[in-house]
């Protein structure tokens, strides 16, 4: 009874993900060799992180006081019970540099410290990619509040810099930075792609539109893998009657300049998207489910968001946004179900409202984990670990915590709206022989949509918006 | 000069001028450090200032982790205030405090004071146990057992000095003041700036998640 059964045009999403891993394998042996010598790399790293620290990052730095409340807050502590795998050890090799190099008390640890080496980069590559998803769940226990996430994440800038990005990351970086694409996914990639879905399943997706009130962004997993995914957004925005669009020069929300830590790259992929919304005079543009787009785009930082004469909004924003406004006429869900908050668009993105609100439009016996919204636990994949080989056995062990929340709630299948939670439940899914059934929230309200024009006898519609 | 002489003399008014000028250096230097703005529009126009709830909110950690935190947040606690009643609660720390700035206020009963000693050092006990128990949960540093040594000395001499065991009165008092003016001095330079720190800390961190409409 998966709400993604009822299309068969496309691969399941459990054929998805097999299909996928096997081209995950393939990027290892794509990944570029580092070009610079070891000193340019390891004085890059340096640089970066002198330049990436202000006074939020000096003082989270210099606050942590070793008291260990966020060691089982993580959950690859917590799934592990290593050490090295504690939050706190994740800002160390950050420390170092800041204390040798901003510190008012830098002459001091000049004194009595060593100077940072690569291998120190090498050595911290396992904390600051395999085994952090920035999450930021052990912000919200830190007596001190620090945000490891945010020193995580220019330790990646850092990483960038030392050229020592995954293989896998850093492949698809040097995709997505050379030929814009990400696995492939190109503009001639997207014609097909709703070329096939006019065809096959009849549903118009108008691409290019000079105007349009609302620009639709894909990602790389719909256009390659999984066709279910822009075919369940095609559905809902035709039923919705809105005006809208996709760009075929702005419409990829992967971001792997943020994943990576590149920052000029998260720039490049993120200006043509801004630049193709303004020509269309979108109002509104929402980011598919894809959770890391969400700070990519909404929450980037280099972005002066206020000013710009469109919102962006993540598909559960928007699909809650409409449901709250009585807009889309769902069917019932009758099961009960439990939503799990990525943390990029619940923690550290605040879209919690939304996503429940569309489910609760189709009346679903919504329970919530214990662990919920701010609290949520990581699924474990994020911040593109899924994508790390060397990152497997965390990945598995830390998942099996969501196996047991979502158990506890007696839920028959947990709701996900991002494309990474999803494949890496999926993944722990199938090797657990997990009885869950895992969707999309994208899909799952493509599922259950009232049809305008073929149901009209008997639930009468309210018709097409606008 | 008696050794209680260099205590309370020179000694103890260096640390403090030591204390002073490290507090200031080490915040100054810190927080003139640029702050690079985020553009990214927030998610309702005031919202951001809600993050300053922070400060106060995480004094206690939300109940979703009390399992793992509830031990080492009670003891802290109790460490904590037991030290301050007793830094600025009994008579000799009051007449110090006096003879530096000339402010006075009644003292706690001596009983008191050293119930409030003996709490203050048995938690401190009660937390390097912990720390010791479990070295995965809290990888521990040298400077934190250094620290550690410092914050005891002064609970540990104090009430060695009171109860008049150890060496003679006066050797004991001004171990007792040495060991003060050794942690007045040691304390900008260590995690004990955390006193200081936790306010901006918290509040950075709250402003940072309130900017995107998430409380913390
Ligand atoms: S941000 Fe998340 S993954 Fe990273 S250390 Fe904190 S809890 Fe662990
Ligand atoms: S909870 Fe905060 S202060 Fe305590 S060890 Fe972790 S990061 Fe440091
Ligand atoms: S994959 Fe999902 S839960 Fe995990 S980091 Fe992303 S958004 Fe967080």
């Amino acid at each position: 009874m998966s709400a993604t059964a009822s299309t068969q045009i496309f691969p399941s999403f459990e054929q998805v993900y097999q299909g996928l891993a096997s081209q995950i394998g393939m990027l290892r042996e794509m990944a570029p060799q580092p070009t610079k010598s070891d000193e340019k790399r390891l004085q890059g790293a340096i640089d970066t992180l002198i330049a990436d620290t202000n006074a939020d990052e000096a003082v989270w730095l210099e606050s942590c006081i070793h008291c260990g409340q966020c060691t089982n807050a993580c959950h690859y502590f917590q799934s592990m019970q290593d050490a090295k795998y504690a939050p706190m050890r994740k800002m160390d090799l950050y420390r170092r540099v800041y204390h040798r190099e901003l510190s008012p008390m830098r002459w001091w640890h000049r004194l009595v410290t060593k100077p940072v080496k690569l291998s120190d980069f090498e050595e911290a590559k396992e904390l600051i990619y395999d085994s952090c998803t920035e999450c930021g769940r052990c912000t919200m226990v830190c007596p001190m509040g620090i945000d490891t996430a945010s020193l995580v994440h220019h330790m990646r800038s850092a990483m960038v810099a030392a050229e020592l990005v995954p293989p896998e990351l850093a492949a698809l970086r040097m995709e997505q930075k050379h030929q814009g694409t990400v696995f492939g996914s190109s503009p001639e990639k997207l014609k097909e792609m709703i070329d096939t879905i006019q065809a096959q399943a009849g549903v118009h997706i108008p691409l290019d539109k000079e105007t349009a009130d609302v620009m639709v962004l894909s990602s790389a997993v719909d256009l390659v893998a999984n066709g279910n995914g822009l075919l369940a957004t095609a559905k809902i925005m035709n039923h919705l009657g809105v005006d809208w669009t996709i760009c075929s020069d702005g419409f990829e929300s992967a971001n792997f300049g943020l994943l990576s830590g590149d920052m000029a790259l998260w720039k490049k992929q993120a200006d043509p998207i801004v630049a193709a919304a303004q020509r269309v005079k979108a109002k509104t543009v929402v980011i598919a489910e894809c959770g890391h787009a969400y700070p990519a785009l909404r929450w980037n930082p280099m972005l002066r968001s206020g000013e710009l004469p469109f919102q962006m909004m993540y598909m559960s924003e928007f699909l809650g946004k409409q449901a709250k406004d009585g807009k889309l006429r769902l069917r019932p869900l009758d099961e009960k179900v439990t939503f799990h908050d990525p943390c990029k668009t619940g923690r550290r993105g605040g879209a919690f409202d939304e996503p429940r609100a569309v489910l609760e439009a189709m009346g679903a016996d919504l329970v919530e984990m214990a662990n919920n919204k701010e609290y949520n636990w990581c699924c474990g994949g994020g911040a593109g670990i899924f994508l790390l080989q060397d990152a497997t056995k965390l990945r598995d062990e830390s998942f099996k915590i969501k196996i047991r929340e979502v158990n506890e709630t007696g839920a028959t299948a947990v709701v996900v709206s991002c494309a990474s939670c999803r494949l890496n439940f999926e993944s722990g899914r199938q090797k657990n022989h997990w009885d869950k059934r895992v969707e999309s929230l994208v899909e799952l309200t493509a599922a259950h949509l009232i049809d305008n024009e073929a149901i009209d006898d008997e639930a009468p519609a309210r018709g097409a918006v606008q | 000069m008696t050794l209680l002489d260099f205590a309370r003399g020179p000694a103890i008014h260096a640390s403090l001028i030591i204390l002073a000028a490290g507090i200031v250096l080490r915040l100054v230097g810190v927080l003139a450090l640029t702050r690079g703005a985020d553009l990214s529009r927030p998610r309702d126009a005031f919202g951001n200032f809600k993050g300053y709830r922070t400060v106060f909110s995480r004094a206690w950690p939300s109940s979703e982790f009390n399992a793992a935190t509830v031990y080492q947040t009670v003891m802290a606690y109790v460490f904590h205030i037991a030290t301050l009643l007793v830094v600025i609660g009994i008579v000799p720390h009051i007449e110090f405090i006096t003879s530096l700035t000339g402010a006075s206020w009644p003292g706690l009963p001596n009983f008191i004071g050293v119930a409030l000693g003996t709490i203050a050092l048995v938690s401190l006990l009660a937390l390097i146990v912990r720390r010791l128990s479990k070295p995965a949960i809290y990888n521990s540093t040298v400077g934190d057992y250094i620290t550690w040594i410092i914050v005891a000395l002064p609970l540990l001499t104090g009430l060695m000095a009171f109860a008049h065991v150890g060496f003679r009165y006066e050797t004991m008092l001004a171990l007792h003041i040495l060991s003060a003016a050794l942690l007045f001095a040691y304390m900008p330079f260590s995690k004990l700036m955390h006193a200081f720190w936790f306010i901006f800390s918290r509040a950075q961190s709250g402003l940072a998640y309130a900017h995107k409409g998430v409380r913390i």
